[in-house]
C-alpha cells in the first residue's frame, strides 16, 4: 500500500507541477481514495443511508483497556488506535512546553514568566498530574478563557460589526452578542441553554433581556444591503442565510446543497432544507427593543414624559416642520421600489398577509434609513426655520434622559406563521420539521408557557437540537472542541459530517466525549478538563521517529505542532511586551488600541491587516476551521510593519527597565518573556555577540537616526524583533 | 437547471485542494504555488490561449448604449415612457417609468470589421479589429455592491473567492518574486466593497489579490520601518534564519516550518524585484507618451496601464485595474460631463496598452477585459442621467486567443434587456477561464464538504469568442 501511496503522490505532484515540494506523505490516507463518495439514488431515504455514522445514536461502548495505568479514557482510545499500528504516544512534554501550550490554548495568551515558574515548581512539588489538573482549573477559571474560546463561536456564526455591502454600515450594538458569548463561556453556561438562548431566547426567557434580546442576535449576523429594492428576493436571501448557518453550526451537515435539490450524496432532502427554514419563517428583525428590564424601561419612559412636558413647545414646533418632511422622505424612498412592493408598503397592515407584512417591514427599513438622515430632505426654508428651534432645544438637552441601550435582535412577527412553500414543483406547503433522516414527521409545536405574540417554532427547533436523543449536535460540538485543542477535529471536516466529509479518526472516542458532554450537564469546561489532563494532550510534540520517518499525527503519535492563529499572534505580541490592556470587554475598539483582538472592531469590508493576513475569516459564512497559510505578505508584515517594529521597541524598553543594562540579563529576560523558557548557554553567547556587533553597526550609521535612543537599546530591539519573528514564538509546540 | 452540475466531483481536478489538505496545512502548497516556474506549471485542462489577464474594471457602470451598442430607436422615442411591450425591470432608483433619454453621441463603424463605437472612445476605436464586443451581457445585481461582487466572484452575495483567486488557485504563480494576482486603482477613493472584491473568500489567504501602487513602496510593508537600515535589517534576518533552522531541526517533517523560512526568502526577493517592476521611469519617453502619461487628463490611468504591462511582462498572472475608483462611472445625473471626463481619462491609455502589448508580442497570450458591473438604462434619471442596467450591457475582450473584430449578441431596440445570445456573468467567467486553459466546471475547491466552482456551478463558454 505504501508504494501505491508513493506513486499516487508522484502522479499528483506531476499533475500539479509541484515536484520537489515536501509534504507529510503519511497523511495521504487510503480512505481518501477508496471512499470516493457515490451519488445517492433519487427518491426517499433508504435504510442503508440511515446507517451513516453521523446519524447513528451515540456509541454505547466503554473505553478499551489498553494499559493498566490509563486514568483518562481518552488515552485508552488513542492508545488502542496507535497500538493497531505498533505505535505509542510520545513521552510527556517538558513543563515549560506544556504550560505554554495549555495557556495559549485555553486563554489565547502566552504564559507570564511567573506562571511558568509556578508551574515548574508545582510539577516538582505536587507532581505532574496534580500540577496539570490545577493549571487546567486555573486557566479555565480565568476570564481570558471566554475571550479565547468565544472566537471559535464567533467564527461559526460569522459574527461581524458591519453590514458587508457597499455601505458597510456599522452595527453599533453587535458587540453585546460577543459579550454575551464571552460571558456564557466563562460561566460555563450549559450548551443546551446556550443553544436555546440563541435560537429562541425571546420565547423561552421573555423577561431576561440578555437571553431574550442579546443572545438572539445570533439570527442577525448575516449581511444586509440597505438599498436593495427587490425586497422579496432580499427576504429569501436572509432566510436562506439563517438556514445555512444553522445547519452548519448546530447540525454539522451540508444542508446548503439541498436548497435547490435533494443532496446528491447525503440523505438530506430538499424538503429538509425548507423544513428547517420553516422554523425561521415567522421572523422579523428588530432594532427598537432595549436590553433593559421592564422596571428600567418604565422609569425611563416616565422620565422622558416629564422632560418632554418641559420641552413641549420646541418639540411640537420641530415636529410641525419635520412631520411633513418625513412623509416626503417616505414617499421618495417608497417610489424607488417596484410597483408591487410600493403597493404593499401603502396597504394598511390589517389587509396584509403575514408574509406581505414581513416584506413590508423589511422594505420599510429603507424608509427608516431616510428618516435617520432627515436633514438631507429639508428645503432651504425648512432648514432655516428649524435651526433656531433646535438651538433652543439644545439648552434643554442636558436634562433629557439618556436613551436606554438598544439590542440588535429578532422576534416572530406574531402568533401566526406565514406560509412557506417549496420553491419548485407544485410549490407544496412546508411545515417545520427535523432532518427527515432522523425523524420524517413534522414537528409538533408546543406553545405551552410561551408568550402569546410568538409562534413557538424556534423553541421547538431549539428543543430538538438540544434533545440528547439527537446525536448530531453533541458530536459536532465536542469535535469542535477537540479541533481547537489539537488543530484537527476527530472528524476533520467540522461542518460536514456527511459523505463528502472525512470519517472520524477515532469514532468511538468522539461518541464517548459527546456522551460525557451530556452527562456532565452539557458543560464545556468538563470536556476541556478531560482533554487537557489526558496523556494524549500532554505528550511532547511530534518529532521524527528514530528511523527518520515521519510520525502519524492523525493518530496522535505526538502533539501536533500548530501556528498561533491571528488573534493569538496579535495578543501574544502585545502581551510579551507588557502592553496588553486587561479586560473587561464592552464595545469594540480600533486595532491600534492594545486590547485583546477579540475586541478589535470587525468590519467586513475593511479588515485589520494583521488579523486578515494571518487568516482570520472574512465572516460572510460560517467558518468551522480556519485556513493556515504561510505567505510572503505575512513575512513582509512581520519583518517591516510599524506594528511589529513598535512591539520590538516596547519589549526592549521594558526588558531594559526590568533586567538592567547587563546584556546577559537582558537576553535571559527576552527569552523568558517571548518564548517562555530560559536561553541555553550557547544561545546567550550568540545573542551577546549579536548585541555587540549590532551596537557597533548602529554606531557607524547615520547618527540622526539613532541619536534619540541609545544604540545598545536599538541593538536589543533588533534581538527582540528577531525573536518575535521566530517560529518558536509563532508556533505552539 | 434540471441537471445541477454542482455534485460532479472529479478527484483529479480537485487535486490542489486534496494535496493542500493531505499536506496537513496550506503552507507547503502555498509555496508550491509560488515557486512554480513556467516550465512546471501545465496544470491547465486544455491548451492555454491566455497566460495572463488584464481586467480593466470601469467601476460604477459605463453606459453601453452611449459607447458600444447604438440604438437609433432610443433617439426616436426619447422623451416618451418605456413602451408597454418592454418588461419593466427592478431598477435601483425606481426609474422604470422615467422618460427615455436620447444618446447624444456620434456613431461610426471602425476598422475592417466595421464595429460600431461612439465618438466617446476615438482611441479605443482604432483597435476595433482586436475587440470582441459582447453586447448581450447580463447580471443579477441591481446595485453596485452586488454587481461588483458578482463581476468579481460570480455571486451577488459576498464570501466567494474572486476570479483572480480562482485562477491563482488553479494555475499558481509563474513569478515567485511577485504576487500572482495584483490589484490597482486610479484614485485613492475606496472601491465599492473594498478589499473583498479581490479577497480569497473561503479559500486560503494565499490566493487573494495584492494591492499594488506605483512609487517606492508598491506593496504594503515592502520596506523596513523608519530608521531601520538595510544592513540592520539584514543582520536581524540572518539571526532569525539561524533561530528558525535550529527550531526546525528535530521537526523536519513539519513542512510548515520550512515554508515559513522560505516565505521570508521570497519576501526578501520581492523587496528587490517589486520596486523595479513598478519603476516606469525605465520606460522610454515614447512609450510613456503612448499611454498618455505626459498629459494630465490621462496620466493616472496611463501609469496604471503601463504598470499592468510591466507586471504581465513579468508573468504576473492576473492584473486588475479599477478605473473610476469610488464608483465614478455611476452617472445617475449629468451623464454627458461624467462620461466625457471618464472616457477621456482612460481611452488613450487603454488604446496605448493594446498597442504596446501588440508591438511586444504580448497581446497574443494576454487577455484584456474591459467593462463594469452593469450598463445604464435607456430611461433617464434626474433628467440627464441614467440608472443601473444589469439586464443588458456591454463588455469587451481583446488578445489572449480572442477573435477580434466581432460583436456578439444583442440587446433589444432600446438596449434595456439582452435578447440574443445572452451572456450571463457566469458565461463570461467560464469563457475567461476557458481562454486560460481551464474548464470552469473542473476547477473545484472543497468547502464545508461542498465542491465549489468559480462559476457557482453554472455558466457556459461563449465559443464564438475564441479565435
Amino acid at each position: 500500500m505504501a508504494s501505491l501511496h508513493r506513486s499516487l503522490v508522484k502522479l499528483l505532484s506531476l499533475l500539479c507541477g509541484v515536484a520537489g515540494v515536501v509534504w507529510a506523505e503519511t497523511e495521504v490516507r487510503r480512505d481518501d481514495w477508496s471512499n470516493l463518495p457515490r451519488l445517492r439514488a433519487k427518491g426517499p431515504i433508504r435504510d442503508v443511508e440511515r446507517q451513516w455514522w453521523a446519524f447513528q445514536p451515540l456509541y454505547p461502548g466503554n473505553p478499551p483497556r489498553v494499559s493498566v495505568g490509563d486514568v483518562n479514557p481518552i488515552d485508552s482510545w488513542v492508545r488502542a488506535s496507535l497500538g493497531a499500528v505498533h505505535r505509542t504516544l510520545s513521552p510527556e512534554a517538558e513543563p515549560q512546553v506544556l504550560v505554554r501550550r495549555m495557556t495559549l490554548d485555553v486563554t489565547g495568551l502566552p504564559p507570564s514568566p511567573e506562571s511558568v515558574q509556578a508551574f515548574e515548581t508545582a510539577c516538582s512539588t505536587v507532581g505532574r498530574d496534580a500540577a496539570v489538573a490545577a493549571l487546567a482549573d486555573q486557566l479555565l477559571a480565568s476570564p481570558a478563557y471566554g475571550e479565547r474560546w468565544a472566537r471559535l463561536w464567533l467564527d461559526l456564526v460569522r459574527y461581524a460589526e458591519s453590514d458587508g455591502y457597499r455601505v458597510d454600515d456599522e452595527r453599533p450594538n453587535a458587540w453585546r452578542y460577543r459579550s454575551w458569548v464571552v460571558d456564557a463561556l466563562n460561566r460555563d453556561m450549559p450548551y443546551d441553554e446556550f443553544v436555546q438562548a440563541q435560537l429562541a431566547g425571546d420565547e423561552l426567557w421573555p423577561d431576561d433581556p440578555l437571553r431574550a434580546r442579546v443572545a438572539t442576535a445570533y439570527l442577525r449576523h448575516g449581511i444586509y444591503e440597505y438599498n436593495n429594492r427587490d425586497a422579496r428576493a432580499q427576504w429569501h436571501t436572509i432566510l436562506n442565510d439563517i438556514t445555512d448557518v444553522t445547519a452548519d453550526v448546530f447540525l454539522g451537515v451540508g444542508l446548503q446543497c439541498a436548497r435547490c435539490h435533494d443532496h446528491k450524496y447525503d440523505p438530506l432532502l430538499q424538503k429538509d432544507y425548507y423544513r428547517l427554514q420553516a422554523f425561521f419563517a415567522p421572523l422579523i428583525t428588530r432594532d427598537d427593543l432595549t436590553v433593559s428590564v421592564p422596571a428600567e424601561e418604565a422609569a425611563h419612559s416616565a422620565a422622558l414624559s416629564r422632560w418632554s412636558a418641559t420641552a413641549r413647545p420646541f418639540l411640537d414646533a420641530i415636529e410641525a416642520i419635520e412631520g411633513p418632511v418625513r412623509v416626503r422622505a417616505a414617499d421618495d424612498a417608497i417610489s424607488k421600489f417596484p410597483e408591487d412592493i410600493q403597493a404593499l408598503l401603502r396597504k394598511p397592515r390589517g389587509q396584509r398577509t403575514v408574509l406581505e407584512h414581513q416584506i413590508a417591514e423589511l422594505a420599510h427599513k429603507q424608509v427608516s434609513y431616510e428618516w435617520g438622515r432627515l436633514s438631507t430632505h429639508f428645503t432651504k426654508a425648512e432648514k432655516a426655520a428649524i435651526a433656531p428651534l433646535r438651538e433652543q432645544l439644545r439648552s434643554l438637552e442636558h436634562a433629557r434622559p439618556t436613551p436606554l441601550p438598544r439590542a440588535m435582535t429578532v422576534t416572530d412577527i406574531g402568533p401566526e406563521a406565514p406560509e412557506l412553500r417549496m420553491p419548485r414543483g407544485d410549490g407544496e406547503v412546508v411545515e417545520p420539521g427535523p432532518l427527515s433522516v432522523l425523524d420524517p414527521r413534522p414537528s409538533t409545536v408546543d406553545r405551552r408557557g410561551l408568550p402569546k405574540e410568538t409562534t413557538g417554532r424556534r423553541t421547538t427547533l431549539a428543543r430538538w437540537i438540544t434533545n440528547p436523543a439527537n446525536p448530531l449536535p453533541a458530536r459536532v460540538l465536542v469535535n469542535r472542541l477537540w479541533q481547537q485543542h489539537f488543530g484537527t477535529g476527530l472528524a476533520s471536516s467540522a461542518n460536514d459530517f456527511g459523505v463528502l466529509g472525512e470519517r472520524p479518526s477515532h469514532p468511538e472516542l468522539l461518541d464517548w466525549l459527546a456522551k460525557e458532554l451530556v452527562r456532565g450537564g452539557w458543560s464545556l469546561k468538563h470536556v476541556h478538563r478531560l482533554i487537557l489532563t489526558s496523556a494524549t494532550y500532554r505528550q511532547a510534540s511530534a518529532r521524527l521517529r528514530p528511523d527518520g520517518s515521519a510520525p502519524d499525527t492523525r493518530r496522535l503519535e505526538g502533539y501536533p505542532l500548530r501556528r498561533l492563529d491571528a488573534e493569538q499572534l496579535r495578543d501574544a505580541l502585545l502581551a510579551v511586551t507588557g502592553e496588553l490592556l486587561g479586560s473587561p470587554g464592552g464595545p469594540s475598539v480600533d486595532g491600534t488600541v492594545p486590547k485583546r483582538s477579540v475586541y478589535t472592531r470587525l468590519l467586513r469590508n475593511k479588515r485589520d491587516s494583521l488579523l486578515g493576513s494571518f487568516d482570520s475569516p472574512e465572516q460572510f459564512c460560517s467558518t468551522a476551521r480556519r485556513n493556515t497559510t504561510t505567505t510572503p505578505t505575512q513575512a513582509l508584515l512581520m519583518m517591516n510593519s510599524n506594528f511589529v517594529e513598535e512591539r520590538a521597541a516596547a519589549l526592549a524598553l521594558s526588558v531594559e527597565g526590568e533586567a538592567g543594562l547587563r546584556p546577559d540579563d537582558q537576553i535571559r529576560h527576552v527569552y523568558r518573556r517571548v518564548l517562555g523558557r530560559w536561553p541555553t548557554e550557547s544561545e546567550i553567547g550568540r545573542s551577546r555577540e549579536f548585541l555587540l556587533r549590532q551596537t557597533l553597526r548602529l554606531r557607524s550609521e547615520d547618527p540622526s537616526i539613532t541619536e534619540a535612543i541609545p544604540t545598545e537599546r536599538l541593538a536589543l530591539t533588533d534581538l527582540c524583533h528577531a525573536l518575535l519573528n521566530s517560529n518558536e514564538f509563532l508556533y505552539i509546540d | 437547471m434540471n441537471d445541477p452540475r454542482c455534485h460532479r466531483i472529479d478527484p483529479l481536478v480537485s487535486r490542489r485542494d486534496f494535496l493542500a489538505r493531505a499536506g496537513g496545512g496550506f503552507g507547503a502548497m502555498a509555496l508550491a504555488g509560488m515557486l512554480r516556474t513556467t516550465a512546471a506549471a501545465p496544470a491547465a485542462h486544455h491548451r492555454r490561449r491566455a497566460k495572463r489577464v488584464i481586467f480593466l474594471f470601469m467601476e460604477g457602470g459605463p453606459s453601453h448604449i452611449d459607447l458600444f451598442d447604438p440604438k437609433p430607436e432610443l433617439n426616436r422615442l426619447a422623451g416618451q415612457r418605456l413602451p408597454g411591450s418592454f418588461v419593466r425591470p427592478i431598477t435601483a432608483m425606481g426609474e422604470a417609468n422615467s422618460p427615455l433619454l436620447a444618446c447624444k453621441r456620434e456613431w461610426r463603424q471602425h476598422g475592417q470589421s466595421g464595429l460600431w463605437i461612439s465618438n466617446w472612445l476615438p482611441h479605443t476605436a482604432r483597435h476595433a479589429d482586436d475587440l470582441c464586443i459582447l453586447r448581450s451581457c447580463w447580471a443579477d445585481g441591481i446595485n453596485h455592491s452586488s454587481g461588483i461582487c458578482q463581476m468579481n466572484t460570480g455571486s451577488i452575495l459576498a464570501g466567494r473567492p474572486s476570479l483572480g483567486s480562482w485562477v491563482n488557485y488553479a494555475l499558481g504563480s509563474e513569478n515567485a518574486n511577485l504576487p500572482a494576482f495584483v490589484v490597482m486603482q486610479d484614485a485613492q477613493a475606496v472601491v465599492v466593497n473594498g478589499a473583498r472584491n479581490w479577497g480569497a473568500g473561503f479559500m486560503p489567504a494565499t490566493y487573494q489579490g495584492v494591492p499594488f501602487a506605483s512609487g517606492a513602496e508598491p506593496v504594503a510593508n515592502l520596506r523596513p520601518g523608519i530608521g531601520v537600515s538595510a544592513e540592520r535589517q539584514s543582520a536581524r534576518l540572518s539571526l532569525l534564519e539561524q533561530l528558525n533552522r535550529e527550531h526546525a531541526g528535530p521537526r523536519a517533517h513539519q513542512s510548515d516550518l520550512d515554508a515559513r523560512i522560505r516565505a521570508y526568502e521570497l519576501a526578501s526577493r520581492m523587496q528587490m524585484e517589486a520596486p523595479e517592476a513598478v519603476d516606469i521611469g525605465r520606460e522610454t519617453e515614447a512609450t510613456q507618451r503612448l499611454y498618455g502619461i505626459d498629459r494630465p487628463e490621462t496620466a493616472s490611468m496611463g501609469r496604471l496601464c503601463l504598470l499592468a504591462r510591466r507586471l504581465v511582462e513579468r508573468d504576473v498572472r492576473f492584473v486588475q485595474i479599477y478605473h473610476g475608483a469610488g464608483n465614478r462611472w455611476d452617472a445617475h445625473s449629468g451623464i454627458e460631463k461624467n462620461h466625457s471626463d471618464l472616457c477621456l481619462s482612460q481611452d488613450l491609455p487603454v488604446a496605448g496598452l493594446i498597442a504596446d502589448l501588440k508591438s511586444r508580442g504580448l497581446l497574443d497570450d494576454t487577455l484584456v477585459i474591459w467593462g463594469g458591473e452593469f450598463g445604464r438604462t435607456p430611461m433617464s434619471e434626474k433628467g440627464d442621467g441614467r440608472d443601473h442596467n444589469p439586464t443588458g450591457f456591454t463588455m469587451w475582450l481583446a488578445g489572449g486567443g480572442v477573435r477580434g473584430g466581432q460583436a456578439i449578441g444583442a440587446t433589444d431596440d432600446l438596449g434595456l434587456h439582452a435578447v440574443d445570445e445572452r451572456i450571463h456573468v457566469h458565461d463570461l467567467h467560464a469563457t475567461i477561464l476557458w481562454l486560460m486553459g481551464l474548464d470552469h466546471s473542473s476547477v473545484i475547491y472543497r468547502h464545508q464538504g461542498r465542491p465549489e466552482r468559480p462559476t457557482v456551478n453554472e455558466g457556459d463558454v461563449v465559443r464564438k469568442v475564441i479565435g
